[in-house]
């Protein structure tokens, strides 16, 4: 979207190690990102890329066993990794909010879902009167959608499907309008056709309240769809970033190809999908330079792709952490050709 | 639509004229108590009457003097219906002044109890780490003197009176609350709606508050009526050592202890505080074990 104006969030040469029996392991492997107000952003990449750990660790909500041993997150041009505990706690809620996977279990199933709702708005504004805050639930329950609100702010989480709850969390995350939205995985725990109403959800409460999002996704589909800007995370780095038709249409790092070929084609040629070779490596024994080499099919041998390891900056357009990146379209044009059809080509399904 | 209101209605009239109610119309209710339940309201309504309504007799009083009528038996006279003690003072007002103390006593013990343990249990299994291990430790620690010796020591150094057994009683029996309300904050704390509260800006005293605390409660309601029991048994004991409540001022204990010189000649002053005594007991034991069987059933219910 709008490279030009200030960065709401800018994550740098992060570091985020979790204690192991085996010793530290690297979640987070100097990753970077940046995300611009207003903008939606997807991350995509495998379990276990690091895609989570890094935005738990923006949000300072990191498991006693990580640390952040490296690199900046900064916020508005607030250091967020270095700040105490009691503004990182106002911040949360109000100007960064967080939507989860599995909305069956991020609602407390004792309390009904009006008052669990106006806890949030309470949370922050203390001072708010009980009326004011059951008016605002209302408000916010019919914002996501949910049909007849004011009947529904007395039930219970169990009497709602999991795409009305999903809903809930949505109201709870939006009480407060967030700068930045982050929503891991938020419609992987639903069903299709509810997948698509939730996103239509998040896309109408942004445009009210005029959040930037980050969305980690494994859906390439609704990456397509709904993303502005695209970064491709593997063994806990950015891969490659760029816009969602740049992605899609051109893209320059050997895995991204890789995970576009891995969908279905759906032309009818009965070709199998593509997967690539291998696994991802273990947090505690990484390769040495490009993390991706062992199973990439431009590394032929070369020694600098053992040796050193690349950074997206390093790339002639800047895009793909990748030595060879411009011979990447060469490779792919020859091996998956169907690939450049683009995003538009109902690469999802 | 029609045909399906006429059906239903025909139905209907078909129970109503087999003299049975339609299914679903009326669930089957639990009606009969258990008698053990029964037995428990009938010694709890006794208590209630010695505690609440004989002070408002005519007769009552529990201090007053009167050498003349000392040691009289139960059932002589009207103006000491259960009898006197060797002093002369009537014992039915005493049996109930001493009810009355000692369950003040043990109410407001068993209060600082569970404000003590759900408190320190609550914060030690959330936040878990030092706090943790130091809270745990100094339960244990507690839990391992035998209570009794460890009550009869600290009442001697801070010398006998209502305030402090009391006091002490307060704060010797935290330890099983500490744990209960420990192990459910432990397995709640990595519930996703906690994980999510913080998301949303919660600090750890919000979540205890609003998670935790809520069901922590049902278990505590069943444990206090549980540990009354073992509480009133305790202050008896203690005031029985003469270590609790001092005379002037009746208590249960004390006064067992006072009647045992007259068991041979004059018995009803053992008797009558015992009697008392195992009503109360008696009563909310089986008032407790109601509550546990019923904690039982419902715990399907409680949300985890």
């Amino acid at each position: 979207m709008s490279n030009h104006s200030e960065p709401l969030l800018c994550v740098s040469d992060l570091v985020v190690e979790f204690d192991t029996p085996a010793g530290p392991a690297r979640a987070v492997d100097g990753m970077a990102l940046t995300v611009h107000p207003h903008e939606l952003l997807c991350i995509v990449g495998e379990s276990g890329s690091g895609k989570s750990v890094t935005m738990l660790a923006t949000m300072g909500l990191l498991p006693a066993t990580a640390r952040i041993t490296a690199g900046q997150i900064r916020y508005k041009n607030r250091e967020l990794s270095s700040l105490p505990a009691g503004e990182m706690r106002r911040l949360r809620g109000r100007e960064l909010a967080m939507i989860f996977q599995d909305p069956m279990t991020s609602l407390n199933p004792t309390i009904r879902i009006g008052k669990q709702v106006g806890e949030i708005i309470t949370l922050h504004e203390p001072k708010a009167s009980k009326a004011d805050v059951k008016r605002r639930v209302i408000d916010l329950l019919s914002q996501v959608n949910i049909p007849r609100p004011e009947y529904r702010y007395s039930a219970f989480p169990h009497q709602f499907s999991g795409g009305m709850r999903q809903r809930a969390m949505i109201a709870m995350a939006m009480a407060h309008a967030p700068a930045l939205l982050i929503a891991d995985e938020p419609t992987t725990a639903l069903d299709v056709t509810i997948q698509a109403q939730i996103l239509e959800v998040l896309r109408q409460m942004r445009e009210r309240t005029g959040s930037a999002m980050v969305l980690i996704t494994h859906d390439l589909g609704v990456v397509a769809e709904t993303a502005d800007r695209v970064v491709v995370m593997y063994s806990g780095r950015a891969m490659e970033t760029g816009t969602v038709q740049e992605i899609f249409h051109d893209p320059q790092h050997p895995y991204t190809i890789g995970l576009l070929a891995g969908l279905l084609d759906m032309s009818g040629t009965g070709k199998t999908a593509y997967t690539i070779p291998g696994q991802p490596p273990a947090l505690t024994r990484r390769p040495s330079g490009c993390p991706f080499h062992p199973r990439c099919a431009l590394h032929q041998g070369r020694d600098i792709c053992r040796t050193t390891t690349p950074v997206l900056a390093d790339s002639p357009s800047g895009r793909a952490a990748c030595h060879f990146a411009n011979e990447t379209a060469a490779w792919a044009a020859e091996k998956f050709p169907h690939i450049r059809r683009g995003p538009s080509g109902r690469a999802s399904q | 639509m029609n045909v399906l209101v006429t059906r239903t209605e025909r139905k209907l009239a078909q129970w109503r004229s087999a003299g049975s109610a339609p299914p679903g119309a009326a669930r089957p209710r639990r009606s009969r108590l258990r008698p053990a339940t029964s037995v428990a309201i009938v010694l709890l309504f006794l208590v209630a009457v010695l505690v609440i309504v004989v002070p408002f007799l005519p007769s009552y009083n529990p201090y007053a003097i009167n050498l003349s009528v000392a040691l009289e038996p139960p059932f002589r006279s009207t103006a000491h219906l259960l009898g006197t003690d060797e002093l002369g003072r009537d014992l039915l007002s005493r049996v109930s002044l001493a009810t009355r103390i000692s369950l003040l006593i043990v109410t407001f013990a068993l209060m600082l109890n569970v404000l003590i343990g759900v408190s320190v249990g609550l914060t030690a299994g959330y936040y878990r780490g030092k706090a943790d291990t130091v809270i745990m430790g100094s339960a244990d620690l507690v839990l391992s003197f035998p209570i009794l010796i460890l009550l009869v020591t600290i009442v001697a150094v801070l010398g006998p009176s209502a305030q402090t057994i009391a006091v002490v009683l307060g704060c010797v029996f935290w330890v099983s609350y500490a744990r209960v309300s420990r192990a459910t904050a432990l397995s709640l704390r990595s519930r996703e709606y906690v994980i999510s509260a913080v998301t949303q800006g919660a600090s750890g005293w919000w979540v205890i508050r609003k998670h935790l605390l809520p069901q922590v409660v049902p278990q505590i309601a069943i444990m206090t009526s549980f540990d009354l029991g073992v509480l009133i048994t305790v202050e008896a004991s203690l005031s029985y050592l003469g270590l609790g409540i001092q005379p002037p001022t009746p208590s249960l204990g004390g006064m067992i202890s006072d009647g045992q010189n007259y068991l041979q000649t004059s018995p009803w002053l053992c008797v009558l505080p015992s009697l008392v005594l195992l009503l109360l007991i008696g009563g909310v034991q089986f008032m407790s074990q109601r509550f546990t069987s019923e904690g039982q059933q419902s715990r399907g219910m409680t949300a985890t």
